[in-house]
This record gives structure tokens, C-alpha cells and sequence, in this order.
């Protein structure tokens, strides 16, 4: 199928009143959550997971991926009015962004943060069905060695990039892994870790962990931090206009901060957290006069939301044409395809066209959605900054706890949820990361599939991932990684503890 | 604190749950061979490295200083407790009364006291759960006590 067909059958999938629907639905629940301080894309999308049982699976999907990108505009709001991030992708927008707020601005910045989002996506959009055909055709002689190496080098390679000591970071990927392997083992029919439980079989529910890890752990984290003082300055519409000298200063760090997001969103492992302060980082060192960053530069808050929006946008690459996801919400995704019987992989633009090319033309529509209403919305989400959270966290329990028990009617699950929720706690606490976790949860099964099939395939010589080129650059690349982050990190630990000092 | 005792007990406590995990593993599945591998395999080797990253994590926490970090007891107790009564009282109570008790014991720790605006949220999520799960959705729950699904 040629991309003009895709995009036509797209498109005629995408406009599907039960499909749109959904779609109008996530980009509006996904703002909703991304103002909300304390509850971000993650929480929202496991809430939302066993509901999409009830719907199609083209709707779900569409839906679920409305509530990703949704929430990267709205987590701007938050920042920009509150200098309290709504999600972590917009944290780099409160450097720049509150001070704009500040100094009067807040309207032209919540314009910036909106069209340079905007931009992105449609950008990121482009990225991706280029990236993903060429790369679903480059996979088809892709190797269960080659999977199994990369699936790899993208654990590493999120350990590596992400905050805190290498060593936590891999420990949690590792005991992810562990908690995938619980229940029947798909090779041999033998049951690992039941335990006699006959919960247990089919494994740990993906719902119920994301739900403890996230949902739960979250809010414990919240129920004091999120609660605010003073509410935010009020916005109309007239102030958003910016004037032409802004619009002159935003369409290069757009530009910039688009092709970097596209690209670190594709790759497995990194995500749109890191290409906003990439790109953060990149438009400080290209200005003329840097020191006017942090004190309101209006390129601060375009660049960023460009390149977090393009890089969720193409996030979507390795998840559906490798069945890789590179960040933990794309874990859930790939979840959620799998919940509905749809293995995505190099096959899938073959063998689920509607799905693949209908998600394409959704997230076109759904952020041309976003642009359209959240301009004249605005006065809308920031009222709803004024909600304190001790309103909203009781009623968040509760959809938990329906949502858990929804998925197969168990009393067992909500208390394996409460469970895992005050372990996540304790482990973001100790400053440790849930969502390294999850990624290691889902990739584990697939890591060990794919490991045990090439070493058949080689008779038992592990030599087959250093004979493979393309398995041999994967492993090169992640020992390089492992390298790089035992540098970086002993860096960081010997200038803390100077600091400390 | 002199030591980072959170790195320090964490690591302890990853090293032994990768030693039990790789052990019980060991003890219980089959290994196999390199070449078809059993269950135990795969297992036992994660066992063996998360047991190392523990270490990894432990050894270096004991010669370096740490800071302090709250941790927020009644928050994660309460809503611990919160989940287990709605787990616990959902067959019983049903599904409203449930919701309004769960909610009760969820806002009891909430940065402001008080019972009034209490009351109000635990109707409102109520009626709430009312509109959307047994009206919108149709999910299959018991709705009063004693009442069948």
C-alpha cells in the first residue's frame, strides 16, 4: 500500500463516527489530565485501559494515543500559569514559561506552548510514516537474535538516559523482568512463581500494576505536594495574540525542536522528556543573547513543546513497526494492541492497515482538535487549575479500584493493587523509577522469546548475536551505553557529593 | 545521616529478593541447556543479576553520606486502608454505599479537616460512579447490599 492509499484508507477509518468520537474524547480527557497537577498521561491512560475492553480496537487505540498527546498541551497550562509541571514532559516549560506569566505574558506563552505543540505534532506526523515504512521494510530480515539484542539496548539505553544512579535504574528494569515472568511460561507450559495462585496464571495484570505503580503511587506522593496556595491569574482570549515580533522569534526553535524530538522520540529507550531539554539546552546555546533564557525567552517555551510533541508523535515508530515500545506509556500502548489481539511488529502495516494508518490520520485530526478548541477554551482549563486536589484524588481511588475490577471481576486485584501502589511509593521515594519498571515488565517476555528462539536457531552458540551485523551493532551500542552511563554517573556522584560537602 | 541508609536498605533488600528469586528458580524449574533452554533459565540468570545490581547499589551507599526524606505514613496508610475496604465491603455493601465509605477514609487525610465538605465529595462521587460505571457503562456490579449482581 502506497502512503497517498494509506492515508485515504486512514482517513476513512479515522472519520468513523465511533472512532472519532473516541478521538475528540482522548484529546479532551488528556488535556483535562495534563492541567491537572498530580495526575498525568500515565495515571489517565491505565485508568482508561480497561474500558477500552468495551469498544473496538481501532477506537481504544485512537483513543488512549488522544490522551498521550492531549496531555502534552495541557501539561504547558500548569506549567505556564503555576510553574508546577502537569506532566514531566513540560517541566522545561516553567523555566521560561512562569516568567512570561510573570511579566503579563501568560496569555502570548499559552499561544506559543499551543501552535508550537501543534507544529510539532503535524511535523512528527510526517516523521513517522516515512520512519515507519522504511523501517517496517529494514525489519522484515530482522532475526529473533536482533530483537532480542535490541529489545536490550533499549532498556539500557532508558536506564542510561534517565535521572539517578545507573545501578537503581538497571535494578529496576531487572526486577521488571522478574515480575514479567510470573505465570505460565509460554515455551514450556510450566507455571513460574504461582505459588498455587490461580490468579497468578495468567500472569500479574498489566492493568494492576500500572495502576499501583502510577495511579496509586502517585497520589500518595500528591496528597500533600499537590495541594496549592492562590489561584492562578485569569486569561482571556485577546491576550492571547502575540504580537509579530514573537511570531518571528518561534518558527526556528519550532523547527529545531521538531526534528530533534522526531528523532530521540523514534529511538527506543529515549522520549519526549529528554528532547524537551535537549532542545531546551540546544535553543540557549544557538541564541544570540542567552541570558535572556530563563527571564521569559519566548523560544524557551517553542522549542520544548515542539520537540515533546513530535517526539510522542514518533514514539509511535518503534512501537508499531518493531512491537518496541521506547517509553512506559508506549508500553501500555503496546499493551492495549495486545489486549485487543493485534501484535504490532513489521507485519502490521500488512496485516492491520486500518489500524496502523487510522491511528496515523487520528493524531493529524485529534490535534487540529486540540489547536481549534484549546485556543478558545483557555479560560476553561485554567479554572480548572482552581480544583484542589483533595477533591479529585478520593475519586481517582475509586475509578481505580472500578478499573481494576473490571478487568475479571476480582476483589484479588484491588488489593494486589494496594499492594503495589505503597511498594511504588516507597520506591519513588527512595528514588527509584516505577515506569523503568513497567518498560522491563513488558519487554521482559518478549526479550526471553526472542533469546530462547536464537539460541535454538544457533544450537546453543551465543556467538550468534556478535556473527549477526545487525544484532552485533546492537550489542556494541549497548555496552557503549553502559560505558557512557557509568562515566556520567560517577561525574554526577562526585560533583553531589561535593555539593553536599 | 551519616550512611544512605535508603540505598543502602533497598540494595540489601534487591540483592536478597534476586538471590530467593534465582534460588527458588534453581530449586524449582528446570534449567535446560544453552541450546533449549528451560524455565528455570532465564529466572535464574535476572535472580543472579539483580542480586549483583543490589549489591552494586548497597556497597557504595555504606561510605557515603545521605539525606533524610519524609515519608508520607498516614497518606500511604490510609490509602492502602481505602482500597482494601472497597475490596473487601464491594460483595457485601455494594457498590454505592462502598463508594461513599472508600471515599470517606480516602479525604480523611487531606491537607484541611473537616467532615462537611467531606459528605459532599463522598455523594458526589457517588452519584458519580451511579452516572458513569452502572448507568453508562453497565458494568455488572452488586449495587446494594446483599442484592444480587
Amino acid at each position: 500500500m502506497t502512503t497517498v492509499d494509506g492515508l485515504a484508507h486512514g482517513l476513512a477509518v479515522a472519520l468513523q463516527p465511533s472512532v472519532l468520537i473516541y478521538s475528540l474524547l482522548g484529546a479532551v480527557l488528556g488535556t483535562l489530565v495534563g492541567v491537572l497537577p498530580g495526575i498525568g498521561a500515565m495515571a489517565a491512560i491505565t485508568l482508561l485501559l480497561p474500558i477500552t475492553y468495551y469498544i473496538s480496537s481501532e477506537a481504544a487505540l485512537v483513543m488512549l494515543a488522544a490522551v498521550y498527546y492531549g496531555a502534552q498541551y495541557g501539561g504547558a497550562v500548569a506549567s505556564i500559569l503555576l510553574r508546577l509541571p502537569g506532566t514531566p514532559q513540560s517541566a522545561v516549560t516553567t523555566l521560561d514559561g512562569y516568567p512570561m506569566a510573570q511579566q503579563g505574558r501568560a496569555g502570548v506563552a499559552l499561544f506559543t506552548a499551543m501552535i508550537s505543540s501543534f507544529a510539532g505534532s503535524m511535523l512528527g506526523i510526517v516523521i513517522l510514516v516515512l520512519l515507519a515504512g522504511w523501517l517496517s521494510g529494514l525489519a522484515t530480515s530482522f532475526g529473533a537474535a536482533d530483537y532480542a539484542a535490541m529489545m536490550v539496548m533499549g532498556l539500557v539505553a532508558a536506564s542510561t538516559i534517565g535521572e539517578g544512579r545507573l545501578a537503581k535504574s538497571l535494578a529496576m528494569v531487572v526486577l521488571g523482568v522478574i515480575l514479567g515472568c510470573v505465570g505460565t511460561d509460554v515455551n514450556s507450559g510450566a507455571q513460574r512463581f504461582t505459588f498455587g495462585q490461580v490468579q497468578l496464571i495468567d500472569g500479574i495484570n498489566l492493568v494492576a500494576l500500572a495502576m499501583g505503580l502510577f495511579g496509586l503511587a502517585e497520589i500518595i506522593g500528591n496528597i500533600r505536594k499537590a495541594e496549592r496556595d492562590g489561584p492562578p491569574a485569569r486569561v482571556s482570549l485577546r491576550e492571547l495574540v502575540p504580537t509579530r515580533d514573537d511570531l518571528r522569534r518561534m518558527v526556528a526553535p519550532i523547527t529545531r525542536g521538531t526534528a530533534l524530538g522526531g528523532f530521540f522520540g523514534a529511538l527506543p529507550g529515549t522520549g519526549s522528556t529528554i528532547s524537551s531539554f535537549l532542545s531546551y539546552a540546544l535553543e540557549r546555546r544557538v541564541a544570540r543573547q542567552p541570558e535572556r533564557f530563563g527571564k521569559g525567552a519566548i523560544e524557551g517555551v517553542a522549542g520544548p513543546e515542539a520537540a515533546n510533541n513530535s517526539a510522542s508523535i514518533t514514539a509511535f515508530v518503534p512501537t508499531l513497526t518493531l512491537g518496541i515500545p521506547g517509553d512506559p506509556i508506549m508500553a501500555l500502548m503496546l499493551g492495549a494492541l495486545v489486549i485487543h489481539g493485534i501484535q504490532p511488529g513489521p507485519m502490521m502495516l500488512e496485516a492491520n492497515p486500518d489500524m496502523f494508518w487510522g491511528l496515523v490520520v487520528s493524531f493529524g485530526i485529534g490535534n487540529l482538535f486540540l489547536l481549534v478548541l484549546n485556543l478558545p477554551l483557555i479560560g476553561i482549563w485554567v479554572s480548572m487549575l482552581r480544583i484542589p486536589f483533595r477533591w479529585l484524588y478520593p475519586a481517582i481511588i475509586i475509578f481505580v479500584c472500578l478499573g481494576v475490577y473490571s478487568v475479571r471481576g476480582s476483589t484479588f486485584d484491588i488489593v494486589m493493587v494496594a499492594a503495589i501502589g505503597a511498594i511504588g511509593y516507597a520506591l519513588t521515594q527512595a528514588a527509584f523509577s516505577p515506569a523503568l519498571l513497567l518498560l522491563g515488565f513488558v519487554l521482559g517476555p518478549l526479550i526471553e522469546t526472542n533469546l530462547r528462539r536464537a539460541l535454538l536457531v544457533s544450537r546453543g552458540d551465543p556467538m550468534i548475536f556478535l556473527e549477526r551485523p545487525i544484532a552485533c551493532g546492537f550489542v556494541i551500542a549497548t555496552f557503549a551505553l553502559l560505558i557512557y552511563g557509568f562515566v556520567k554517573r560517577s561525574d554526577q556522584g562526585s560533583q553531589a557529593s561535593s555539593v553536599a560537602d | 545521616m551519616r550512611r544512605d541508609l535508603y540505598d543502602l536498605g533497598w540494595g540489601a533488600a534487591l540483592a536478597v529478593t534476586g538471590f530467593t528469586v534465582a534460588g527458588y528458580a534453581w530449586a524449582s524449574y528446570d534449567m535446560g541447556s544453552l541450546r533449549r533452554m528451560g524455565p528455570g533459565f532465564f529466572p535464574v540468570t535476572l535472580g543472579l543479576l539483580l542480586a549483583g545490581l543490589g549489591a552494586l547499589i548497597a556497597i557504595p551507599a555504606m561510605s557515603r553520606p545521605g539525606r533524610f526524606r519524609p515519608f508520607a505514613w498516614p497518606e500511604t496508610i490510609t490509602v492502602v486502608t481505602a482500597l482494601l475496604v472497597f475490596g473487601l465491603a464491594l460483595d457485601r455493601l455494594g457498590i454505592l454505599l462502598t463508594t461513599a465509605l472508600t471515599v470517606l477514609i480516602a479525604s480523611s487525610v487531606a491537607p484541611r479537616g473537616g467532615l462537611g465538605w467531606r459528605l459532599v465529595l463522598s455523594a458526589a462521587v457517588t452519584a458519580l460512579v451511579w452516572v458513569v460505571f452502572l448507568r453508562g457503562l453497565n458494568m455488572s456490579l452488586p449495587v446494594w447490599p446483599g442484592a444480587p449482581r
